[in-house]
């Protein structure tokens, strides 16, 4: 089979991309494809995504990002990158540091945010100049793949959506009297409007945990004392991976106000719990995913579906058992049979 | 059998067609089939297109007996002899980006259409520029279900940039005329006439290729027999449609033809000869005679006079407007005005109406003269020539100066009346420098300039003098003067480029984090900053004012932007990121700015930094806005970084401090005594003679106009929302607009509506417009907060009020709850509103009242003085001024 290599800008950082990454490079190793990982960083504290690894891995610079040795960092880059077979680049910056080096190789530029938050930073300029040269630009949804299209003219447009690296057999029985918001404590997430919406929405003795940390907890927790469920908001810090599925099958609904989403897989792991979920309608992908969708920014809006979700366990069923179903199309599986889709795509 | 067949069509064009194919051959798309079809070439074609065949399995070469005479026969052959279930059309002398084939075959396949279209390019090979044929008829990714949804589409009648289904072109029987030019018109004109489902994609499928001596096109432009055969095609193409049962549809198709198979004639008339031109007519008039009016009066008003005067037979004069379609789109010799209307020429009839282009309305500078150069030749080191200058709407007054304007130098010329109509001028010039001579006329009165290009006989020889060279530029054809190469010396050229690049920012950042170190601050110096150098305005130049009245002892140095204007002269000025900018920063024992210094630069050890804020208002703002609220940790950090600089805030109230404070979460020193921009406000006095130096008509209300930008769109005039042309229709009698971009926007007024609107984007004080203004017109703007120290009426169009308070930008306050103004959707309301303005203003008096102590309670007049006191001469004031170099901090 032909061989696949991820770069990233970093490839041992505890993050999304990182996450998914390693669980496709593992998936494809399964399915008997050669797969390497390229990260051009390492960072710091370096975590190690996949126990036993099918896949090579490299890293170009033992340097934080931004410091390097360019001649020596494109040497080393030379020699390791594959002379055949496809070259997946997870971000825009990764995309413009390989741009001549790559010789040879099936480029496919992967962009993980949405167009609306592209469109306001330097990557949908990016984007646009860079991601038309390669053989395929792949975005997280079918919305987000044609707004690129539209607005920045790009022919090579696919959609591929974020896996969920494992598929629980339990869910939640939506009994528990409790909210749930996932998600680093940092200004984009915009708990503070979350917090809101659940002041609004939910009487006692609902309570809504959020789970993460970051530099916002203690204006959030003003925030929430303000809004007068500081008894009732639960800053739970951080969560193992391991402990995640027990929180989903706590959890009746799940709540997501952030200000820019690509295809948050806390949407997609609630779902696959069984858990229904309210959103702002900030993203193609937040849309495919299916949850109650608000308008952005709408607190009054997002209070309202809120409340009416927390009255109704019925609906709470219903919806939940919805999003379960739409959620298996993001089993890892379906989406390696989609990346497979792809390579034959760019093979045709 | 390969998923698609590439018809490459070629006659005698063996230089070309391997770039052609290998275009093909090079696409993303490996499966899929080259069929050359060769007809008849007299070339090399057949070796060439031999070993294409030899090198690659999927060229197929099939040679016509006879030669076709045209494109339609061999792209016939090519359908027959295709095996795809997809086929594409490609001339020899263009190319297909790599990603065309695949992208619309993957587009075939998602969407179930029988055909999908894509954008098609022309591709300048001298300057290897792209220019995109109609972007907005591509502009979104849709399935068309039939031509009838969107008639518009007839505009885009080519058959190469599209990729067919061969199964649905059979059943349909779907040929090319043969023998014949414009086949591709028929082709497509049956294409929409049996389709009912198609596609459409935004990006570029085809590409155009133009030569760079490409003397093929207009060559065949010349030719009388083109002129025919696209005529006929058209006719063809509309006798289809009705056979198809499209007969209303007929009208949709002519105004393609008006709108682009006519003017590919009409812009060359200037060039053409007299008999030409009467010919050209004739073939074209019985064509026009079908055309019913209501389709005439959707064309450009020029384009429709074309017509009326191919109508009527008027040759002559149709090159006289022709040259107007152009360039400088110059006005006519002669119009009639009547009843209110204005007719094009000196006859009044329907067809000659140019009423709808407002040219005889236009304020003075912005009024059209026509000025054609009759004769000129080179006199030795002179230039001597003769102009005619036509003022068909009377624009010129009693008492006036004339002159010639070229490369930035003003030659008086004295033109004479001339005995048919207009004025003669003998001007006589010594080229210095490149540019195109405009012809000018100052009014005496106020001394108001217009200034206008020179028509030139595209035909002109070039003109030496000087070694300069004038020759016509365009169809309609302007002078210009061109100036001989600019040589420089090599070495100072070498280190001009040197220093050039290596002056980046990060060097001079680097530099400066240097020069901070090791030179000391000067006392007295103050570095003033008003909008990032863009202008002389706002509460940085209240404070310089103030200063100067004061005459304390401190030297200003103001920050200029490129190009800008309007600075004080007595003010040393530098240009903003220069290396004496840096110098300056590095320097200067005062920063006063009203946005902020460059970021990442760090404040001197001892110099003082007042931050003044340009506006307060309901937009969300620092940290809340949207640049800051991505998900990228960085910008945040910087902007922190800048605001720690900040050793003062001048604070226009308690509104002020709630919002912008808390959201930039700044915890310094606090000025609060109002704010200096608008001390000129309460104050209340226009400056004198502004409203002639506008061009305000003596009893025309002013309504200023200052709508803020859109994050998403800044730099596309986008921000101005309002319906111009129906708000001139409606309000151009008793109003004049000032439009006021905000500085991120840009926008270019439409000549047909500069009757009613004066651009003020780049006048240099805002103040000055509010003062003049009878009423203001804005969105989310924090003009309104300043503008209600003025007490004058108020409007707000909130047409994208939704989306700008959840998605676009945010805001702290309910607008249309508080607003001291009608908040009005469309421009009718607004229409609606002005008419009845004074009972409309008086019903928001308290809503006034209530908005005024919310943003304006603390103005008083005297917020300079008291900032400057404090800043510059009280106990702020002292600088920690470092004795050894640079160490304080």
């Amino acid at each position: 089979m032909t061989p696949v290599t991820f770069a990233c800008m970093d490839a041992d950082t505890l993050g999304g991309i990182q996450q998914i990454t390693h669980t496709l490079a593992q998936g494809l190793a399964e399915r008997g494809h050669e797969v390497r990982v390229i990260g051009l960083h390492r960072d710091g504290r370096p975590f190690r995504y996949v126990e036993r690894p099918l896949y090579r891995q490299a890293v170009i610079n033992h340097t934080p990002i931004g410091v390097e040795r360019r001649r020596w960092a494109d040497r080393r880059l030379r020699l390791a990158l594959p002379s055949e077979g496809f070259l997946v680049m997870t971000s825009p910056g990764v995309v413009t540091r390989l741009a001549g080096l790559d010789g040879g190789l099936l480029r496919i530029g992967q962009y993980h945010g949405s167009f609306e938050h592209a469109r306001g930073s330097w990557h949908l300029g990016s984007i646009r100049a860079h991601y038309w040269k390669l053989e395929q630009a792949v975005f997280l949804s079918e919305a987000d793949a044609c707004r690129f299209a539209e607005d920045g003219l790009l022919p090579n447009t696919w959609a591929l959506p974020n896996p969920l690296q494992s598929w629980p057999e339990q869910v939640s029985a939506l009994d528990h009297r409790r909210v749930l918001g996932v998600g680093r404590l940092e200004g984009v997430k915009r708990f503070d409007r979350l917090i809101s919406a659940f002041a609004l929405a939910a009487p006692p003795p609902w309570e809504l945990h959020l789970i993460g940390d970051g530099a916002e907890l203690p204006r959030l927790r003003a925030h929430a004392a303000r809004e007068g469920v500081g008894d009732r908001v639960v800053f739970r810090g951080r969560v193992p991976v391991s402990a995640m599925p027990e929180e989903y099958r706590r959890a009746a609904v799940l709540g997501l106000t952030s200000e820019h989403e690509g295809l948050p897989l806390v949407l997609l792991e609630a779902a696959a719990h069984g858990v229904p979920a309210v959103a702002f309608d900030v993203s193609g992908g937040v849309r495919s995913a299916e949850p109650v969708l608000v308008p952005p920014g709408d607190v009054d809006g997002f209070a309202e579906q809120l409340g009416r979700l927390l009255a109704d366990h019925d609906e709470r069923r219903r919806l939940g058992a919805a999003a379960r179903a739409r959620a298996a199309d993001f089993r890892l599986e379906r989406v390696l049979d989609r990346w497979e889709e792809l390579f034959a795509h760019i093979t045709r | 059998m390969p998923a698609c067949s590439v018809v490459v069509i070629t006659y005698n064009d063996a230089a070309r067609l391997p770039r052609a194919v290998r275009s093909v051959l090079n696409q993303t798309l490996r499966d899929l089939e080259v069929i050359i079809v060769d007809d008849d070439s007299t070339d090399d074609t057949a070796r060439v297109a031999g070993e294409l065949a030899r090198a690659d399995r999927r060229v197929r070469y099939i040679r016509r007996k006879t030669n076709s005479g045209g494109c339609g026969a061999p792209r016939n052959d090519g359908i027959d002899a295709a095996l795809s279930p997809t086929v594409m059309f490609l001339d020899s002398d263009d190319e297909l980006p790599r990603h065309a084939v695949k992208s619309l075959l993957a587009e075939l396949e998602r969407t179930g259409a029988q055909f999908v279209a894509g954008q098609i390019s022309r591709l300048y090979e001298t300057s290897r520029r792209q220019q995109r044929y109609y972007p907005h008829l591509f502009a979104r990714r849709r399935v068309v279900e039939g031509i009838r949804a969107e008639p518009e589409l007839f505009l885009d009648s080519f058959s190469t940039n599209k990729l067919y289904d061969v199964a649905f072109l059979r059943s349909k029987a779907l040929r090319f005329p043969e023998g014949v030019h414009f086949e591709d018109h028929v082709f497509s004109a049956e294409l929409y006439s049996v389709a009912d489902r198609f596609a459409v994609v935004p990006w570029v499928v085809y590409l155009w290729h133009r030569a760079p001596d490409d003397t093929s096109i207009s060559l065949s432009h010349k030719e009388m027999e083109n002129v025919r055969q696209r005529v006929r095609a058209a006719g063809t193409s509309d006798r289809i449609l009705t056979e198809h049962g499209l007969a209303d549809l007929v009208p949709e198709r002519q105004y393609r033809f008006l709108r682009q198979d006519l003017p590919v004639y009409l812009h060359w008339l200037p060039s053409r000869e007299p008999v030409w031109v009467k010919e050209f007519a004739a073939v074209v008039r019985p064509y026009l005679a079908g055309v019913p009016a209501e389709v005439l009066e959707r064309v450009h008003p020029i384009v429709k006079v074309c017509c009326a005067l191919i109508l009527d037979d008027r040759p002559e004069e149709l090159v006289v407007a022709a040259r107007s379609l152009t360039g400088p789109q110059a006005p006519p010799r002669a119009a009639v005005r009547q009843d209110g209307r204005t007719y094009w020429g000196t006859t009044v009839a329907p067809g000659l109406d140019i009423t709808r282009l407002h040219l005889a309305e236009l304020p003075f500078p912005a009024s059209r003269l026509r000025h054609e150069v009759t004769d000129v030749a080179a006199d030795g080191e002179e230039v001597r020539m003769t102009v005619h200058t036509y003022d068909p709407f009377g624009a010129l007054p009693a008492e006036w100066e004339a002159f010639l304007e070229v490369g930035g130098e003003r030659i008086p010329i004295d033109p004479q009346p001339s005995g048919s109509g207009g004025y003669v001028s003998e001007i006589t010039f010594v080229p210095g420098k490149g540019g195109d001579p405009r012809l000018g006329f100052t009014r005496l009165s106020d001394g108001h300039t217009t200034t206008d290009r020179l028509l030139v006989d595209p035909e002109l020889p070039p003109v030496k003098a000087r070694g300069y060279t004038l020759e016509p530029v365009g169809r309609a054809a302007f002078l210009r003067v061109k100036a001989p190469p600019y040589r420089t010396r090599l070495l100072r050229r070498v280190a001009k480029k040197a220093l050039r690049r290596w002056s980046t920012p990060q060097n001079k950042l680097k530099v400066y984090k240097v020069l901070i170190r090791v030179v000391p601050r000067r006392r007295d110096l103050a570095l003033f900053e008003s909008d990032c150098g863009k202008g002389y305005t706002g509460s940085p130049r209240a404070l310089y004012e103030e200063l100067r009245r004061r005459e304390l002892p401190v030297t200003a140095v103001w920050s200029v932007a490129r190009n800008r204007a309007h600075f004080p002269s007595d003010a040393v000025l530098v240009r903003r990121m220069s290396w004496r900018y840096i110098w300056t920063m590095a320097r200067a024992a005062y920063w006063v700015d009203s946005h902020g210094f460059p970021l990442d630069f760090p404040k001197p050890p001892g110099t003082r930094y007042l931050q003044t804020w340009h506006g307060q208002g309901i937009k969300s703002i620092g940290f809340d806005a949207p640049d800051l609220r991505a998900d990228f940790a960085r910008p945040r950090e910087q902007w922190q970084e800048a605001i720690r600089r900040w050793d003062a805030l001048v604070s226009p109230g308690a509104e002020f401090e709630r919002i912008f404070v808390t959201a930039n979460r700044y915890t310094g020193p606090i000025l609060r005594y109002g704010t200096p921009r608008c001390d000129a406000l309460v104050r209340g006095e226009a400056p004198e003679g502004l409203r002639e130096a506008l061009e305000i008509p003596p009893g025309r209300k002013v309504l200023l106009y200052a709508p803020t930008y859109r994050d998403a769109a800044k730099y596309t005039g986008r921000s101005v929302r309002v319906d111009l042309d129906l708000l001139a229709e409606e309000l151009a009698e008793e109003w004049v607009l000032l439009l006021r971009t905000h500085p991120v926007d840009r926008y270019r007024v439409p000549q047909h509506v500069r009757h009613f609107v004066r651009p003020a984007g780049s006048y240099p004080e805002i103040n000055d417009l509010m003062l003049l203004s009878d009423a203001l017109l804005t969105d989310y703007s924090s003009v309104s907060s300043d503008y209600a120290v003025t007490g004058k009426p108020m409007l707000f169009y909130l047409d994208d009020w939704e989306e700008y308070r959840r998605t676009e930008r945010g805001v702290y306050h309910d607008l249309p709850a508080i607003a001291p103004g009608p908040c009005v959707r469309t421009t009718e309301e607004l229409i609606a509103c002005l008419r009845d303005l004074p009972a409309v203003h008086a019903s928001y008096a308290r809503r006034y009242a209530e908005w005024r102590r919310l943003w304006c309670a603390e103005e008083r007049g005297h917020a300079s003085a008291r900032a400057v006191e404090d800043f510059f001469a009280g106990s702020l004031a002292v600088p920690e001024l470092s004795l050894v170099w640079g160490t304080t901090t």
